[in-house]
């Protein structure tokens, strides 16, 4: 009984966590905003603690089977999202602080609906069964609809939430009508059962099947802005509290991510033919456009919005691979955990010089950063590096894995268009290294200047840290003894493995 | 510290003590001793490494450590002959061109050429051709700061078209070095980039090497730069601080030639054979190209960029000339190039620091004011346009022999071209130096003792390697002779 609820603590403890922010929230005048931060990032912490309780082990099991009947799971693959997912949260949260603190609109609420949108992204992470999946993404979805509208003072934000609560509500239709179709043909919504179907039925019997896989790719490309679903993403990131953006491009992306590879690798791998050349073409064209939105912006907080499509669009590459190698799934989640750290760290930098200064937001006003605040402008560096993928930190590594996986599948052609890609990303992510450093500062020099000893500071620095450790590893290790990135591949690899555990 | 962890100290001890440095508040003179200090520790270092070298074509000090385990990635580093020299070259040219650079430069720059340095040694040190990887794209980082935060006229527009240029080449090298991994991978069946691992693979076909030798090529051109792959360096060479066009030209620039040699030759025996005429013959034509180019220019540091891209057309066309003659007379070229461009280069630095021109037509009477400074320039240049005596001679004399023998119109070709680089370079000497200024004589001083001391030795080495070359050539002629023999001939029976 309690070894089984073990299981179930991290996922309840955020579910308590929210409840408890929400009655928290009702006293909003009682509390400060750093009371939130404190009760939020602690339930967080406690959640993280219950998730690496199990870190390491290689299970799957079924808690509670009489109450959930199957429709959750809980393996070494959830397990490691639910740290992954946990993390960025905290993060998020912590990173964020001084830009909380600087805007009014950031109250209780804005905690209680964050792990509230956590909760639901966990339980995707542990969805076996297609309408679970589709409740939990809805929680999770609903919550972040929220989110966007959070900022008060911008007159993007009624655009942004209604942009993408209209879009996101009408491709979780197609989420339920793919449901519904590969119902109609396999009888039955659990993943590992629709794979017996798939496995055991000739190719004339699939129909419906193929039907539904590609109404559910389209709430999955849609979720994670790849072509032809990428028009709402500026509009939307634009018009969110910048924590929200960062929460939606690599928080939000991870929990996506982490459902569909869980669906894809167990149940419809053997599909792959099906899906191939339309992802080929649609992930062609996602790095294209994502570069070309990404170089024609003059807001930062926009370029890094187009540069999360380019990202994507090497994830895809990953997608393509997995069906002549399953390795490349283990590129794909180290990728991911290489994207949260990079772009937190980057979304979470620009948050603070923002909250700092109020006026630094185009490519422009990062002028002279370099002279005025060393520091921060190193670490912005160090971030514009790794999405960059420059070697010595673990964007490149990332990159690394996911491009030698796509050759090693066969596409070394695709491998050559998202080189191409990387290689424009290099114009616009050290057009702001060269704002920072090459010009003089533009500020006066008799501005305040508050003090940089502050908690998101230290997380940002704690983040750029992880970066460079991930891009190094234990090539120092003749130095310091430090351990390698292959732990992480370690971590992932066991990760998959539980995936395929009878 | 055993023998062996001698050469991660040497690539490693500029950056650490560069971050030190970084997050310390020293003094500017502090931080610039110490930089100094760091670097003459490495010199000693490395001296020692080039006493104890037997000269043999084996790697030497050899250290291999995993690093990515999953992907077979190891720190593989190792020194032989073709890498020693070179090596040897960087250690002292880094700590007297610091001599010249002494006064008047801020934290960052220093820091900066500290982690120049450690990319540099890195690239050429490493076996292992994901680390090569790892440094040879690190290198370019420090470059880019230096360039943009210190250099002048456009810089910003100059800064990211370096980088742009240089990075779309060596991202695409980056795609061929994930394909020989997982061609490797498929033949063997465990992962490997270790230089000498990815030799033996056998199963690629024509095509696909024919893709990869023309990735890398692409990659290591950008670098050199070879014709028509030069369009980024006149703006960079003109726009960037000395030091930073120092470390560009003399020595980024010979580890484009060192990476064809180490890995190219090695991978592609047989393409590199079938197409060495053609690079043969992009190289001699280039030789002409930048040669008129240069002939042209009425800023001298633009001169000088053009003048050097001629000689590394002329160093890539001995590599492709497949004989010993012509990968002999590189390499010393490789020698004899950085240090009188290097030279020159920070020379030319000083003069525009002085006077404020760097084009020809505002300078003159520069001889009257600074004749140490005028005789130091007139050796460098001399070694530069290859004046019997110096070791520009004997360099360009052997890499003549060797495109000959190759091919004697090109042989010709080249021994002709060679009189219209020291053509331009003298009358360029009479003009802006020698020659009497219209107008106002300009402000100059002459070289401080500290300046000579930095430029005495690299006087005393292009006289000792163009009087007596043996035992220069002695330390690297095994590991030629080996690529000959061992590997051309491999390629040319396939």
């Amino acid at each position: 009984m309690i070894d089984q609820l073990i299981y179930l603590m991290p996922i309840i403890t955020v579910l308590i966590g929210a409840i408890v922010l929400m009655f928290q929230s009702m006293y909003d005048e009682k509390y400060s905003i750093k009371d939130f931060i404190l009760v939020s990032s602690l339930f967080l912490i406690i959640a993280l603690g219950f998730a690496i309780y199990h870190f390491g082990d290689l299970f799957t099991t079924r808690p509670f089977n009489d109450i959930f009947n199957n429709v959750i799971i809980f393996d070494t693959f959830a397990n490691f999202f639910n740290i992954a997912l946990l993390s960025g949260g905290l993060l998020i949260i912590l990173i964020g602080e001084y830009y909380a603190k600087e805007h009014s609109y950031f109250r209780g609420e804005f905690y209680c609906i964050l792990l509230f949108s956590l909760f639901g992204m966990m339980l995707l992470a542990h969805a076996n069964e297609l309408i679970t999946a589709y409740i939990a993404l809805e929680i999770a979805s609903f919550s972040v609809y929220i989110l966007v509208g959070f900022d008060t003072e911008n007159s993007k934000r009624v655009e942004a939430i209604f942009k993408y609560l209209v879009l996101g509500s009408f491709i979780g239709a197609f989420f339920l009508l793919g449901t519904v179709l590969i119902y109609g043909a396999t009888g039955t919504t659990n993943i590992s059962e629709i794979s017996q179907f798939i496995n055991s039925n000739p190719n004339e019997k699939l129909l419906l099947v193929y039907i539904g896989v590609a109404m559910i790719l389209f709430t999955f490309l849609f979720k994670i802005a790849a072509f032809p679903f990428q028009s709402w993403v500026l509009d939307v990131y634009r018009g969110a509290p910048i924590l929200v953006t960062a929460f939606m491009a690599s928080v939000f992306k991870i929990a996506i991510f982490s459902f569909f590879l869980r669906a894809i690798l167990s149940d419809f791998i053997t599909l792959n033919t099906f899906w191939e050349n339309a992802l080929i073409v649609i992930t062609v064209i996602t790095l294209a456009i994502g570069s070309w939105l990404a170089i024609t912006q003059d807001i930062v907080k926009r370029m890094l919005a187009g540069s999360s499509i380019v990202h994507t669009g090497y994830m895809l590459l990953g997608i393509i691979a997995l069906g002549q190698n399953i390795e490349s799934a283990y590129s794909i989640m180290f990728y991911l955990i290489a994207y949260l750290l990079s772009a937190l760290g980057a979304f979470g930098l620009v948050s603070h010089v923002i909250a700092d200064t109020k006026v630094r937001i185009t490519y422009d006003d990062f002028k002279g950063l370099g002279q005025e605040r060393p520091y921060l402008a190193a670490l912005m560096t160090i971030f514009m590096f790794s999405l960059a993928g420059i070697p010595s930190t673990i964007g490149f590594i990332a990159k690394f894995y996911v491009f030698t996986e796509a050759i090693n599948a066969g596409y070394a052609y695709l491998a050559v268009f998202a080189i191409i890609a990387t290689a424009i990303s290099i114009y616009y992510y050290f057009r702001l290294i060269a704002m920072m450093y090459f010009y003089p500062s533009f500020a006066d020099a008799n501005v305040s200047k508050s003090s940089d000893a502050r908690i998101s500071t230290f997380m940002i620095g704690f983040v750029a840290l992880l970066v460079i450790w991930g891009g190094i590893g234990s090539a120092i290790g003749f130095f310091f003894p430090i351990p390698s990135i292959d732990a992480i591949l370690d971590v992932v690899e066991l990760s998959v493995q539980s995936l395929f555990i009878k | 510290m055993g023998a062996a962890d001698i050469l991660s100290f040497i690539i490693f001890l500029p950056a650490v003590v560069a971050f030190i440095l970084m997050i310390s508040t020293t003094k500017i003179e502090d931080v610039r001793n110490i930089a100094f200090i760091t670097t003459i520790i490495t010199l000693i270092l490395v001296m020692k490494i080039y006493l104890n070298f037997e000269p043999k074509a084996e790697m030497q000090f050899v250290t291999n450590i995993e690093w990515i385990s999953s992907y077979g990635i190891n720190y593989y580093i190792g020194v032989d002959g073709f890498s020693l020299t070179i090596l040897m070259l960087i250690a002292i040219l880094i700590p007297t061109s610091y001599l010249l650079l002494w006064e008047g430069r801020t934290k960052g720059y220093w820091l900066n050429m500290l982690l120049i340095q450690t990319g540099v040694t890195g690239t050429l040190l490493s076996l292992d051709i994901i680390l090569f990887y790892f440094f040879w794209e690190t290198m370019l980082l420090p470059v880019f700061l230096i360039i943009g935060i210190f250099g002048s006229g456009n810089k910003v527009f100059s800064t990211i078209k370096v980088t742009i240029y240089t990075m779309a080449g060596s991202l695409l090298m980056f795609v061929a070095i994930l394909y020989l991994g997982v061609s490797f991978f498929n033949e063997y069946g465990h992962w490997s980039f270790q230089y000498n691992d990815l030799t033996t693979l056998t199963h690629l076909g024509y095509n696909e090497k024919l893709f990869l030798f023309l990735a890398f090529a692409t990659a290591f051109a950008i670098k050199i730069p070879i014709f028509p792959f030069h369009t980024w360096i006149t703006g960079t060479y003109s726009d960037a601080p000395t030091g930073g066009v120092f470390l560009l030209s003399s020595i980024m620039a010979k580890l484009g030639v060192y990476a064809v040699v180490r890995f190219m030759i090695p991978f592609f025996p047989d393409i590199f054979v079938e197409f060495s005429s053609w690079f043969v013959f992009i190289g001699v034509f280039g030789m002409i190209y930048f040669g008129i180019a240069a002939l042209m220019q009425d800023d001298i540091k633009k001169m000088f960029a053009y003048s050097s891209a001629s000689h590394l057309s002329l160093i890539a066309a001995g590599v492709f000339s497949l004989n010993s003659y012509g990968i002999n007379g590189a390499l010393y070229l490789i020698i004899a190039h950085a240090i009188a461009t290097g030279g020159l280069f920070l020379l030319i630095g000083l003069l525009h620091e002085q006077t404020g021109f760097k084009t020809i037509k505002d300078l003159g009477g520069i001889a009257k004011k600074a004749p140490i400074f005028t005789f130091m320039f007139a050796i460098m240049l001399f070694s530069n346009v290859g004046l019997p005596g110096t070791n520009g001679f004997v360099s360009e004399l052997l890499i003549i022999f060797g495109i000959y023998e190759f091919n004697h119109t090109m042989g010709y070709i080249s021994a002709v071209t060679v009189l219209v680089a020291a053509s331009f370079m003298l009358w360029m000497f009479q003009r802006a130096i020698l020659q009497e200024r219209v107008g106002a004589p300009l402000q100059m001083r002459d070289l401080r003792i500290k300046e000579i001391v930095g430029l005495v030795p690299w006087v005393i080495i292009i006289f000792l390697m163009g009087i007596y070359p043996d035992p220069f050539i002695d330390k690297f002629e095994p590991t030629v002779t080996h690529y000959i023999n061992d590997i051309l001939k491999i390629g040319a029976i396939k």
